[in-house]
């Protein structure tokens, strides 16, 4: 079985500042695997363990993506290989375009039985891509994948519901999310992390990929913080709890909020 | 000169520095608290190659840089100083010497079990009337036939409980002071070989650490580690190591405590605004964020010279000595930026003063570092 494994390498937005004008200085930001990812890696590993697989990550972006400390991270966490297209001009990339590129590598690598997915990113969390590419490529696609088990071709894939699990079995390649709670991810030992260096790495030319063009463009105008609202700095004294109660309740009322 | 981290190291310090959030972090109270020893710990640290980071994989140990090995025992500390040193005492002191020094024998009964985790180690040389003089031990071990016969006591074993491998030093020839001393590798359950109670210590107190009584204790000749009347040569050597494990222990602490008191201070409210924007609160973070970052390049440099096969005695001491008084420096103004709170056990500061102290103290206190040190710069 042949399974992949797509990779965001981005900065947490945690780590970023906001600046006075709405911009966000990512300076300090130090760029990992996204959050989410570990848990897709984590779901495929235990696949591959119990059917035999080969892992192969995919990761698609702007220059960084590419970098040795990227490709490390991904190898050891316990795929076999990556394949990679670092190329400047996805860094304004919206999804759908994104999408389309993880595509080509996909076809690319040829012979992929499935492809696992974070549940979304770290920093853009639109939760788009995996549906995107999943029509890219004429598969399946599944959300919310807490379990994956069988083989190629006859796959059993566990999801979260409200109020329950739902169990699908898929005959042919698709294209599953993992929920972000699916997994806890396994930490890599310190033998895997010395090892990963020596994993086969494939750069893909961006243009020899042959995405076709998007139907449309989209283009981030702006950004800007929320006005803040002023705080009415209303104080209720609890002393009397039923009178407190009927004071919020009136507050509210006046405040529009109820 | 190039004071970035490698790639692996990076990759090594966020993979340790996970698993050390998720396993270690949210027992590491207990532990203190209940003075109990992580048992639990020691196979997932194994898994995950952290208990013989140094030595090559194919004796069973992860094939780590010295600077990467270091790195894993500062996240370690840094969460829980107990496992830091419990991992370091076993890597460090009890496994390096079978290392080094075993018979081919005695790398192929001990070396894959320990360098892989699956066997506990510690070292034995302190005695109750021989701390920094470790010449002045009186253990002794005879030699009779086939076996030698031990017979003394030895103090503060860290590991001892658990361990099952135990390097042991003792005199065969008394007469001879220093050179009268050996080392022998002792295993768990030997006739004669009994383990004591456990102290109680100040600090690190999830690191169990009782004396250990040899009597009449037989074993086998060949459990001779480096020749007869090395032992001094075999611990003196092992202990120029060590100390780069604790001032890794160290530096993991110091910057917990700086950890710390950087988010409190940010959190803290007083005369209406956070602490954080206080100038006494403001420089004492400073001058602590540059003792530890002084700390740091320090015990990166000695485990540096350990990987390019350089001399790394004076090194190893200067990162002890400057890191463990760090730890203990900074560990006190972390309880003086958090006030009052920082004298309780709500907040972690505590403990990382209590556990700070050791660092000045075992493997070679301070005063020990400052003879090593002078002594390479007065000869």
């Amino acid at each position: 079985m042949r399974i992949v494994v797509a990779y965001k390498w981005t900065c947490d937005p945690e780590e970023a500042t906001v600046r006075a004008d709405g911009t966000v200085d990512w300076s300090r930001a130090k760029p990992g695997i996204s959050t989410y990812d570990p848990v897709a890696i984590e779901l495929a590993r235990r696949l591959a363990e119990a059917a035999g697989a080969e892992l192969i990550g995919v990761t698609a972006g702007p220059k960084g993506v590419g970098a040795p400390i990227a490709s490390k991270a991904a190898l050891g966490r316990g795929l076999d290989r990556v394949v990679i297209i670092e190329d400047d001009s996805l860094r304004e990339a919206g999804r759908s375009e994104l999408a389309a590129v993880l595509a080509e590598a996909i076809r690319h690598i040829g012979g992929v039985d499935l492809v696992i997915t974070g549940d979304s990113s770290v920093d853009v969390a639109a939760k788009m891509v995996p549906t995107v590419l999943a029509g890219e490529l004429g598969w399946p696609a599944v959300a919310e994948v807490s379990a994956v088990t069988g083989q190629a071709g006859a796959l059993r894939v566990e999801r979260s519901i409200p109020g329950g699990v739902q169990v699908l079995e898929i005959s042919g390649p698709a294209v599953l999310a993992a929920s972000a709670d699916a997994a806890v991810p396994r930490v890599p030992g310190m033998k895997e992390l010395l090892a990963a260096g020596k994993k086969p790495v494939e750069q893909l030319e961006l243009a020899a990929l042959e995405v076709p063009p998007q139907n449309a463009v989209m283009a981030v105008r702006g950004m800007s913080r929320p006005e803040r609202k002023a705080r009415k700095g209303q104080l209720i004294d609890t002393a009397d709890p039923a009178a407190a109660g009927t004071e919020l309740i009136t507050a509210l009322r006046e405040a529009g909020a109820l | 000169m190039d004071f970035e981290l490698t790639d692996e190291q990076e990759l090594i310090r966020e993979a340790v520095k996970e698993f050390a959030e998720t396993e270690i972090t949210p027992i590491a109270a207990e532990l203190d608290r209940d003075h109990r020893f992580p048992i639990e710990l020691i196979p997932k640290l194994a898994g995950l190659n952290l208990m013989g980071m140094p030595y090559p994989e194919k004796v069973g140990g992860a094939g780590a840089d010295y600077v990467s090995y270091v790195i894993a025992i500062e996240e370690i500390s840094r969460a829980c100083a107990s496992t830091g040193i419990i991992v370091s005492a076993h890597t460090s002191l009890a496994t390096w010497p079978v290392y080094k020094f075993g018979t081919e024998a005695q790398k192929d009964r001990y070396l894959a079990d320990m360098a892989s985790g699956r066997r506990l180690g510690a070292f034995a040389l302190t005695e109750p009337a021989a701390g920094t003089d470790a010449g002045a031990g009186t253990a002794t071990a005879v030699l009779s036939g086939d076996e030698y016969i031990l017979n003394g006591t030895k103090m503060f074993i860290t590991n001892a409980p658990y361990a099952e491998v135990y390097v042991v030093f003792a005199k065969t020839d008394p007469a001879q002071g220093t050179r009268g001393i050996s080392a022998f590798i002792v295993e768990k359950d030997t006739p004669g070989f009994s383990v004591g109670e456990a102290e109680h210590k100040l600090g690190i107190r999830g690191s169990s650490t009782p004396p250990i009584y040899l009597a009449d204790c037989h074993i086998p000749r060949d459990a001779l580690l480096g020749g007869d009347g090395n032992g001094f040569k075999v611990a003196m050597q092992t202990l120029d190591g060590g100390r780069i494990g604790v001032s890794a222990q160290a530096l993991g602490i110091a910057q917990a405590a700086l950890d710390a008191a950087v988010a409190y201070a940010k959190e803290r409210v007083q005369f209406g605004k956070p602490i954080a924007t206080l100038q006494a609160i403001q420089w004492m973070i400073a001058d602590m964020a540059t003792q530890v970052a002084a700390a740091r390049l320090l015990v990166y440099r000695a485990a540096s010279c350990v990987d390019k096969g350089r001399p790394y005695s004076t090194e190893g001491a200067m990162a002890k000595l400057f890191a463990s008084e760090t730890a203990t420096r900074v560990a006190d103004r972390a309880i003086q930026i958090h006030g009052g709170y920082g004298y309780t056990e709500s907040y972690p500061v505590e403990r990382n003063y209590r556990d700070a102290k050791i660092t000045e103290l075992y493997e070679g206190t301070s005063e020990a570092q400052r003879m090593v040190i002078s002594r390479s710069y007065l000869r």
